[in-house]
């Protein structure tokens, strides 16, 4: 669960005409990941086997329909696996079958789009022709006299009777140009066409028909017979889609075995008679790989691991916690001999997300949403997501009902009636009629602002020095306990000395000392409740069992301040040892980054303030809708209605993004810098896990 | 004859308070708004070249919020101590 997978280096041996037998018993057991080789003197990197170039041809053929048809695999659900050697004896006749099925189809259906569109293009030159009004022959065909056909921007004719009076011209309008027809004498024809080129003459070449309106006819009747027999040609295509999608997936992904099969040599070192694998193996399943190599009839070795060896990393978690390896490897890949931090986040994401979050309402959407997407997205990134959604979600409906939240809180100080505040309101305290008509915790009230302030600060400081603590150990792990001291182990001194200047701070507000107010908590135990006063004075603080502690000034000095100052030195002393040989005496600058520590306990009261920010939004929609469709407003009802949707579909989906991201930044931010530093391999084995066909 | 005051002095010392909490989330929150204008334009700009570096974009993009964070820490003390 801490570490990723133990790995076992081997190295795999044959003669070289066992190098078939190898691909198909190592592709079978999808355990071993290889590493790429490093040509040697006499072991060169291989060449694929014979069958690769038909592979791949035959499963370029193959995808090339796949993906006119739109089959996405990952939409199907095979009904039954068939059979790789079903498969192998009918694929070539399959193969044929389909470039008569389907390649012909398609080909045809190319065909009959290239002649709709030479069809389209002659009735754009034919309909403004039409609009002209003068018939075909009459455009084309004189001998002393030239006849222009085209668009121009404007109307050329003044232009024109400055040469010459002896033309002819017929102007339309179509589509915002204007279509011409001018006639004249041959010897005018050149200054006639430079001056239309003014204009923007665009020439229409006018062909050989007899009757627009035939041809017209003509046209569109021909286009009608190739669009329904294109019609038809996508129906069969989609007969065929729907009847042969599991086979042709199946085929493809025999194709796809076939070939990383055949492509193994390229990642082996072969010699004139012989070949080797190096790789790596998971330990748990290294015996059950060696019987099975060693039953083909190669060589399994353990080659002994060297400390410049990088394994490949393969996180180990249990089941549930699988999804959220997700989060941990967006963040990065830990490296073989690094903590896996994602059983860490695996606890707390969610519980961070509900504790901002915290709304019955919400978390229900938020999981029926997931739940409902589950099914649509199949892809293994997505599935994983929103698993992560769904437990959040289920812990956001947990925290809801200790914050008494449904779609907004009942509560809030300053109103009086429940019903004034949300919909339901009378509704919901009686439901928490248990607890004094009252939420468990209500962070809405003053008193709970303050507890879940000091509550926060709280796990900020825990989880602080947790990370530190976990940096101590990989480093320790890597490179000996004097570095991780030096690293570490001094910061996580300073921030322990931190930690307890921030206690002795709360002390002397009574936070340890005082009961909440009246009508707060009333189950969990009074000295729970924290944050009385915040004034030195006011505090009601203990003194301590010390003479001469009592007066003045130092009646603020208490048990915590004391053990805080040693820690401090402590700190100072080996970050001093550490900075100074590498940076001078100027590193003792660097003794502000304790400052940042101090900062990043704080960054964890985002806490309490998005989930605070969420709940007077949904507040403010409850108190609006009521009061808009409440009386005397009854008439407006329907407004009040759409002003709840839209505004709690906006808190949701507020609520969704930020509390997932900032719980996400929580831990990659103000935690795995302490301690996770990533730049792993991912753990590839040679192999695919097979979803349409079976051996 | 000296001008008779308009509010109380709790009242005043309440009403400052209150402006100051204000003053608090909200400069620090253009603040961090500002800071994170770069930081998203950048980070959209390397994700368009590489989807891979999503996660890691959107967690440079909110990491300017802290600031956010400790106005509002200070708005809360603020209203506890004086509101």
């Amino acid at each position: 669960m801490l570490k990723p997978e133990r790995m076992v280096k081997v190295s795999i041996v044959g003669s070289r005409d066992q190098l078939e037998t190898a691909a198909e018993v190592l592709h079978r057991l999808n355990l071993l990941h290889i590493e790429d080789p490093v040509e040697v003197e006499r072991f060169k990197i291989g060449e694929p086997l014979e069958k690769a170039s038909f592979v791949s041809r035959a499963l370029v053929q193959l995808r090339s329909y796949l993906s006119y048809l739109k089959i996405d695999p990952t939409k199907i659900i095979p009904s039954r696996k068939y059979k790789a050697k079903e498969i192998e004896e009918q694929l070539s006749k399959k193969l044929e079958e389909y470039q008569e099925m389907i390649g012909k189809r398609i080909e045809e259906i190319r065909s009959i789009d290239e002649k709709i569109r030479a069809l389209d293009d002659e009735l754009r030159i034919i309909e403004p022709l039409k609009v002209l009004g003068i018939p075909p022959k009459l455009l084309k065909g004189y001998k002393t006299i030239r006849c222009f056909v085209g668009f121009v921007r404007d109307d050329p004719t003044e232009r024109f009777r400055e040469i010459t009076d002896e033309f002819e011209i017929v102007t339309k309008e179509y589509q915002k140009e204007l279509i011409v027809a001018v006639f004249v004498k041959n010897e005018y024809a050149e200054e006639f066409f430079r001056i239309l080129q003014e204009f923007g003459y665009r020439e229409i070449s006018v062909p050989d028909i007899e009757d627009y309106d035939a041809r017209i006819a003509e046209i569109e009747k021909e286009k009608s017979e190739l669009l329904e027999k294109k019609k038809t040609l996508e129906t069969e295509i989609e007969e065929i889609r729907v009847k042969e999608a599991e086979i042709l997936l199946a085929m493809e992904e025999y194709l796809t075995v076939e070939l990383d099969k055949s492509e193994l040599p390229l990642r082996a070192l072969v010699s004139k008679y012989s070949f080797v694998i190096v790789g790596y193996v998971p330990k748990s399943d290294f015996e059950k790989f060696k019987t099975e190599v060693e039953n083909a009839g190669l060589v399994v070795e353990v080659v002994e691991s060297s400390s410049n060896d990088t394994p490949p990393t393969k996180l180990k978690n249990p089941a549930v916690m699988r999804d959220f390896e997700l989060l941990t490897t967006t963040f990065a890949i830990p490296k073989y001999n690094e903590l896996d931090p994602t059983w860490i986040i695996s606890i707390f994401f969610p519980i961070f997300f509900g504790m901002m979050l915290g709304d019955i309402g919400y978390g229900l959407l938020i999981t029926v949403i997931a739940l409902y997407l589950k099914r649509v997205f199949k892809t293994e990134g997505w599935q994983k997501l929103l698993n992560i959604g769904i437990y959040s979600g289920i812990v956001s409906i947990i925290f809801g009902f200790i914050y008494g939240e449904f779609f907004g809180p009942f509560e809030v100080p300053g109103i009086e009636k429940y019903s004034e505040t949300h919909f339901m309101g009378d509704f919901l305290a009686s439901l928490y009629a248990f607890h004094h008509h009252e939420p468990i915790f209500d962070r809405v009230k003053e008193f709970g602002v303050k507890a879940l302030l000091f509550i926060t600060l709280a796990i900020g400081m825990f989880k602080m020095l947790w990370g530190f603590a976990l940096g101590f150990y990989n480093v320790y792990v890597e490179h000996g306990f004097k570095e991780a001291l030096y690293e570490k182990g001094c910061w996580f001194l300073g921030v322990l000395g931190l930690v307890f200047i921030i206690l002795g701070f709360c002390y002397n507000l009574g936070i340890f000392t005082n009961n909440p107010p009246e009508g707060f908590g009333h189950v969990l135990p009074d000295n729970l409740y924290v944050f009385g006063h915040y004034t030195v004075e006011d505090a009601e603080s203990v003194p301590l069992p010390i003479p001469g502690l009592v007066e003045g000034w130092q009646k603020g000095v208490n048990v915590f301040y004391l053990a805080a100052l040693p820690l401090i030195v402590i700190w100072f002393i080996i970050f001093l040892l550490a900075e100074i040989p590498k940076m001078g005496p100027f590193g003792i600058i660097m003794g502000v980054e304790l400052l940042t520590w101090f900062g990043q306990i704080i960054s964890y009261a985002r806490l309490l303030a998005i989930g605070l920010s969420s709940v007077y939004i949904a507040f403010v929609i409850n108190y609006l809708g009521l009061k808009i469709g409440m009386p005397p407003g009854m008439a407006i009802l329907p407004l009040a209605i759409i002003i709840m949707l839209i505004g709690h579909g906006v808190n949701l989906i507020l609520g969704i993004l930020d509390p997932g991201l900032q719980s996400l930044r929580l831990h990659y931010v103000e935690f795995f810098t302490k301690f996770f530093e990533g730049g792993g391999r991912p753990y590839q084995p040679f192999g695919r896990v097979k979803r349409f066909i079976e051996e | 004859m000296a001008a008779e005051a308009l509010i109380s002095d709790t009242a005043f010392i309440k009403g400052c308070a209150a402006i100051g909490a204000g003053l608090a989330v909200g400069l620090a929150g253009i603040g961090a708004g500002a800071g994170e204008s770069g930081i998203g334009a950048a980070a959209v700009g390397a994700i368009a070249e590489d989807r891979g570096f999503l996660g890691l974009g959107l967690l440079f993009t909110v990491i300017p919020e802290t600031i956010v964070i400790f106005g509002l820490v200070i708005s809360f003390i603020l209203m506890f101590a004086y509101g």
